[in-house]
């Protein structure tokens, strides 16, 4: 390169590899997967010009274009296929795959709904463990979109606050699954006021608003339950989802040690879970054998379990890259995703209109003294709006402000605001709220997860 | 009015000049524009004033007051334009939907000049601010489509009962229809002043000052018989209203000269005439009617845009396909589903077709404006078509493993398939939802909130396939370990053939096929709708709370957003059995739309549904030809067995519904 000629030059040589718009095709064998990642920020457009291809067992429609951002994923082909890709990503093509057994699980899945079919009974209900990065969420997918193939409607229960299902991270849902899961952007959307290009899931929230389950167990135990109850309910009415059953995700952490063994047994029990799943981990696998082989349900069922595979293509995701797709459901939440944009409504209420409740890390607190005082202070400390509130979500409750802090902490999550602004002289504050609804006669909860986003506006 | 001392004198002075205002007299206006000038700190009860007697006036007298609050914000601006533009969109709206048709187009013209800047001044800045002007332009372009599909089926009544159908109508053929006067006779585009006394006629308005020409009748609201403006000037709601565009001779305004494109244009020309002449024979053939309307639409669509050309491959494919099976057999089958209403054959002429707004003028106006947007829009087709990022393939895919059965679909080409396909590549407006074929009401079709009854249907049908394979999968290693590729072509082939938007795939049997249809023409909607929605703003919508949720149920297939959350709160539960109707879009039938329950003797309650997309009526229920309260009938005929009680209707949102569930117990 020649000093001084031109100043654009340095600028274009460096961007020159990720702007140019590369154009590839790839010809996958029969039973192999495309594994990729797309940079945040980034994106990919993927097209299937022949053969048959799934990603996370959603099956690809041929010459659709389908566009990827930010994401770390994969395309599996039972028939072998060919892909064009336009952009750039990390990709490679991997022939070893644990696919036919993950689809070998789901047909024995099917055996066990047709015969609750048969009998009018319930279907599997499922449970997803292993350690963080294993393939859990991918896992979970793959079964939850068979079965939507096949004509099931799974109940889809994500435990794991690290990660959001059609909500924000933070959240414990529920989720009935009658119809194709998105591809491109996670799991989906929750309903928004107008139509989506894949049909939107109606998900039940429950607030936790902690990175790990086991910062406050005495606070997810509950919320677990209540999930649970809200699930049972449903599926006690519904006859299609109850024959399928149910496919519940863990968070990692709790495959990983002493405490968080406590709380799968608490989710087997609330659940009535009859098959679990361990992904990858030999000891974990050891693990469950000695806690469940004498294990019965309610219903006196043994539980099944069965050890999987890791799939070759998991890989770690580091802090940054969670922190940046936390950061990208939240900005979804609000102002819906590259294909459809929502507008939030800000709104101004004085301090004294509103009534918000803050998390107690308990775990946290028992280290000081006098923890006998901790108990009787209850879950949630009731907290006026402050300076510390900024950039952070709050979780208004379907509850009313005189209810109880348990009656709170059960009640289901109505919404989410973002608090864009706090005035300590005025004593106001600006929230961001998807819809222009008054939310002062509902309890809100702020938590310490997700954690304070600057990003989500501007 | 009350700002002081002197502002209520010249408030009166002012509105007493207006008062004697009724002729768009350009000495008046530009008087009454100086004294607007001269007392500006009187400013605000001067446009209070003006606001006022615009709100008073009678019809006739309405776009003179227009003119004069156009002068004045074009020559004096602030802080009238302030003043003004607080209630733009009301004091507009509210005129609009009383004046008859030409009065619109004026406002129509009068409007874009609100979009750009005083003409001669310094200022780029617009008259008004774009955030005022665009509500109005999009009401209107609702408006339009709503009107011009009224007006359709308005003419199709009028045929029916002329028992008549003429395949070329000379404009004096409808002169003596029974629409209000003047409606069906706009001014020719050219007409010379003095047309109608009462309406300022096309060049008599020199304005004062500014020089600007809102007589200048090009600006794009006159498309009827002219050939197209350039793009550039093409006023967007003309080019939304699409209908009237429609009905230009195809062979005019075509610009683009491109041989393929010409080619296909001629095809379609020729086709349109065959149809037309097929339609004179048999008029009462809804399926020629809607082929007619279909290359009618296509034309347009052609015409109106450039559209990539891989779909006018796409396009071509399809024409001439279908110039081979008319020539062959030229009875197509429509589908079960589509309906349109069916096109008039005197589309050819265009000045007798200017679609009549003010049929449905008087208090119902407002509600058919308001109901608008519930109608298929050409623009959101157009715009829909835009955002399809690759060509629509035929459904026969070169596919590896592939099922025979797929290419059934496209075997026969008849004109319900290209519609089906110019739909599914959102190139079309979906038709109404297909759950009524009545004609008479097919403008008030139920709303599309409830999918058609067979999606309600569990899926046991379509794992049929499955059940005859053998599984003998256990959740042992050993076994999970084995090949069974019958069990993965259960997961392929066996279930059909895939959509080619979304990889969904459907039996080829007549079920299959019914939910295919169901399908992509829920595919088509949602483009329609999301592209409706960006105009619109949308917004992320609550959770429901446990009880709903739990209450809720998913319908089997997608029939969209709004399918599942109608379905979620409560009207599932308790309309589920009887989801026909707990209530009905707005009527655009004027007669109807003022009618009372015939029980009760009580107006409906109008009321915005989300969920619907439009303005509906609650509690209202259609029994034969007359809507009643849907309370009053059931308590009526409550020995009769009937599901429906009073209190149920509110299958508005996710939080509306607390209310409703309250007042019935599970």
């Amino acid at each position: 390169m020649i000093p001084g000629l031109g100043q654009a030059a340095p600028t274009a040589t460096f961007s020159a590899p990720t702007i140019t718009a590369t154009v590839a095709v790839h010809e996958l064998r029969p039973e192999s997967e495309w594994r990729f990642e797309v940079a945040i920020g980034q994106k990919i457009e993927v097209r299937i010009m022949s053969g048959t291809a799934e990603l996370f067992g959603t099956e690809l429609a041929l010459n659709h274009v389908y566009t990827f951002r930010g994401t770390k994923s994969s395309i599996y082909t039972w028939h072998g296929c060919r892909i064009e890709v336009t952009g750039s990503c990390e990709e490679y093509t991997a022939e070893e795959t644990p696919m036919l057994q993950y689809a070998n699980t789901h047909f024995a899945l099917e055996k066990l709904r047709d015969e609750a079919h048969q009998r009018q009974g319930d279907g599997p209900r499922v449970m997803v463990v292993g350690p963080n990065n294993s393939g859990k969420t991918s896992l979970v997918k793959l079964l939850t979109a068979y079965a939507i193939r096949t004509g099931r409607q799974p109940m889809v229960i994500n435990t794991d606050p690290r990660e959001g299902l059609l909500s924000i991270p933070g959240t414990l849902t529920a989720t009935p699954f009658a119809s194709i899961i998105d591809v491109e952007q996670g799991w989906g959307s929750s309903p928004t006021s107008t139509s989506s290009p894949v049909p939107v899931k109606l998900p039940i929230c429950y607030y936790y608003g902690l990175a790990s389950p086991e910062d406050n167990t005495k606070l997810v135990k509950p919320i677990l339950t209540r999930l649970a109850l809200a699930s049972t309910s449903r599926l006690a009415e519904d006859q299609i989802i109850k024959e399928t059953g149910m496919i519940i995700d863990t968070p990692g952490i709790i495959s990983q040690g002493k405490g968080g063994y406590d709380l799968i047994s608490h989710i087997v029990a609330e659940f009535s879970i009859n098959t679990i799943l361990v992904l990858g981990s030999e000891r974990l696998h050891i693990e469950m054998q000695k806690r469940f082989s004498a294990h019965r349900t309610s219903t006196g069922e043994s539980i099944t379990l069965v050890k999987l595979d890791k799939s070759g293509g998991c890989v770690d995701r580091d802090d940054t890259f969670m922190q940046q797709t936390q950061e990208a459901a939240i900005k979804e939440y609000f102002f819906g995703d590259s294909r459809s944009t929502l507008s939030p409504h800000t709104q101004q209420m004085g301090f004294e209109d509103v009534t918000i409740y803050k998390i107690r890390e308990a775990n946290a607190l028992s280290f000081l003294p006098g923890g006998m005082e901790e108990e009787a202070t209850g879950l949630y400390e009731k907290v006026e709006p402050n300076p510390g509130m900024l950039h952070c979500m709050l979780a208004v409750m379907y509850a009313t402000t005189s209810d109880s802090q348990d009656t709170v902490r059960d009640a289901s999550v109505m919404g989410f605001v973002y608090v864009s602004e706090v005035d300590d002289k005025k004593r106001r504050f600006k929230v961001l709220a998807p819809m222009n609804t008054r939310i002062t006669d509902r309890p809100m909860i702020w938590g310490s997860w997700p954690e304070a986003s600057m990003s989500v506006i501007g | 009015m009350s700002y002081g001392q002197g502002p209520d004198d010249i408030a009166e002075d002012f509105k007493s000049a207006l008062q004697d205002l009724s002729i768009n007299s350009r000495f008046e206006i530009s008087n009454l524009t100086i004294i607007a000038k001269e007392n500006t700190e009187h400013a605000f009860a001067i446009a209070e004033s003006l606001k006022l007697h615009i709100k008073q006036t009678p019809p006739q007298k309405k776009l003179p007051a227009f003119y004069v609050l156009d002068s004045i914000v074009k020559n004096v601006g602030t802080p009238y334009t302030l003043f003004f533009g607080r209630q733009l969109y009301a004091t507009f709206m509210e005129a609009y939907a009383l004046v008859d048709t030409s009065v619109r187009r004026k406002m129509d013209e009068m409007l874009k000049t609100w979009k750009e800047p005083v003409p001669g001044s310094m200022d780029p800045r617009p008259v008004f601010p774009p955030e005022l002007t665009r509500p109005i332009e999009n009401a209107l372009i609702k408006a339009k489509t709503s009107f011009v599909q009224a007006h359709q089926e308005h003419l199709k009544n009028q045929q029916q009962q002329l028992n008549r159908v003429r395949s070329t109508a000379s404009p004096a053929t409808y002169r003596d229809t029974p629409t209000p006067p003047n409606a069906y006779r706009p001014p020719p585009p050219n007409v010379a002043p003095g047309y109608a006394p009462n309406y300022p006629p096309q060049q008599p308005y020199p304005p004062p000052m500014n020089g600007q020409q809102y007589s200048n009748q090009p600006n794009g609201q006159q498309p009827y018989g002219l050939p197209p403006r350039p793009p550039s000037q093409q006023y967007p709601p003309q080019v939304a209203a699409g209908p009237p565009s429609w009905q230009q001779p195809p062979s005019q305004g075509y610009q683009v000269a491109e041989n393929s494109i010409a080619r296909l244009n001629s095809d379609i020309d020729k086709l349109i005439t065959t149809s037309k002449a097929e339609w004179a024979q048999n008029p009462y053939d809804n399926s020629i009617g809607t082929r007619l309307k279909a290359l009618l639409d296509l034309q347009t669509i052609l015409q109106n845009q450039q559209l990539p050309p891989d779909q006018i491959a796409l396009i071509k494919d399809q024409v001439d396909q279908l110039s081979q099976a008319s020539q062959a057999a030229n009875k197509p089958q429509l589908p079960s589903t589509p309906v349109y209403p069916p096109v008039p054959v005197v589309v050819a002429q265009p000045p007798a077709q200017q679609p009549s707004l003010s049929s449905i003028l008087g208090p119902s106006a407002l509600a058919a404006l308001a109901r608008a947007s519930a109608t298929p829009q050409p623009v959101a087709s157009m715009q829909a078509a835009t955002q399809i990022r690759s060509p629509q393939p035929p459904y026969a895919q070169p596919y590896q493993p592939p099922p025979p059965s797929a290419p059934t679909a496209t075997s026969a080409p008849e004109a319900s398939s290209l519609l089906d396909r110019l739909r599914a590549a959102g190139m079309l407006p979906a038709v109404s939802t297909p759950t009524t074929t009545s004609t008479s009401s097919s403008s008030v079709p139920v709303p599309p909130v409830f999918p058609p009854p067979y999606l309600n249907t569990p899926p046991t049908a379509s794992r049929t396939p499955l059940a005859t394979l053998s599984n003998d999968v256990v959740l042992k290693p050993a076994s999970l370990k084995e090949r069974r590729p019958h069990l993965i072509s259960g997961l392929y082939e066996r279930l059909g053939a895939p959509c080619t938007q979304c990889g969904r795939r459907f039996q080829a049997d007549e079920e299959g096929k019914k939910k295919k249809t169901a399908h992509m023409d829920w595919h088509f909607k949602v483009h329609q709708r999301m592209a409706e929605a960006e105009v619109r703003g949308q917004h992320r919508s609550w959770y429901v709370d446990e009880l709903d949720w739990i209450k809720s149920r998913e319908v089997e297939d997608e029939s969209g957003n709004a399918t599942t959350i109608a379905n979620n709160s409560s009207a599932a539960t308790t309309t589920a059995n009887d989801p026909k109707l707990q209530y009905l879009a707005v009527p655009d039938d004027p007669a109807l739309a003022n009618s009372l329950c015939p029980i009760c003797q009580e107006k409906f309650e109008m009321k915005w549904l989300d969920e619907a997309q439009e303005f509906v009526w609650m509690d209202a229920k259609k029994v034969g030809d007359r809507i009643y309260h849907a309370s009053c009938y059931a308590e009526a005929t409550k020995d009769v067995n009937t599901q429906i009680k009073r209190g149920t209707p509110e299958p508005a949102g996710v939080l509306g519904k607390r209310k409703a569930e309250a007042s019935h117990s599970f």
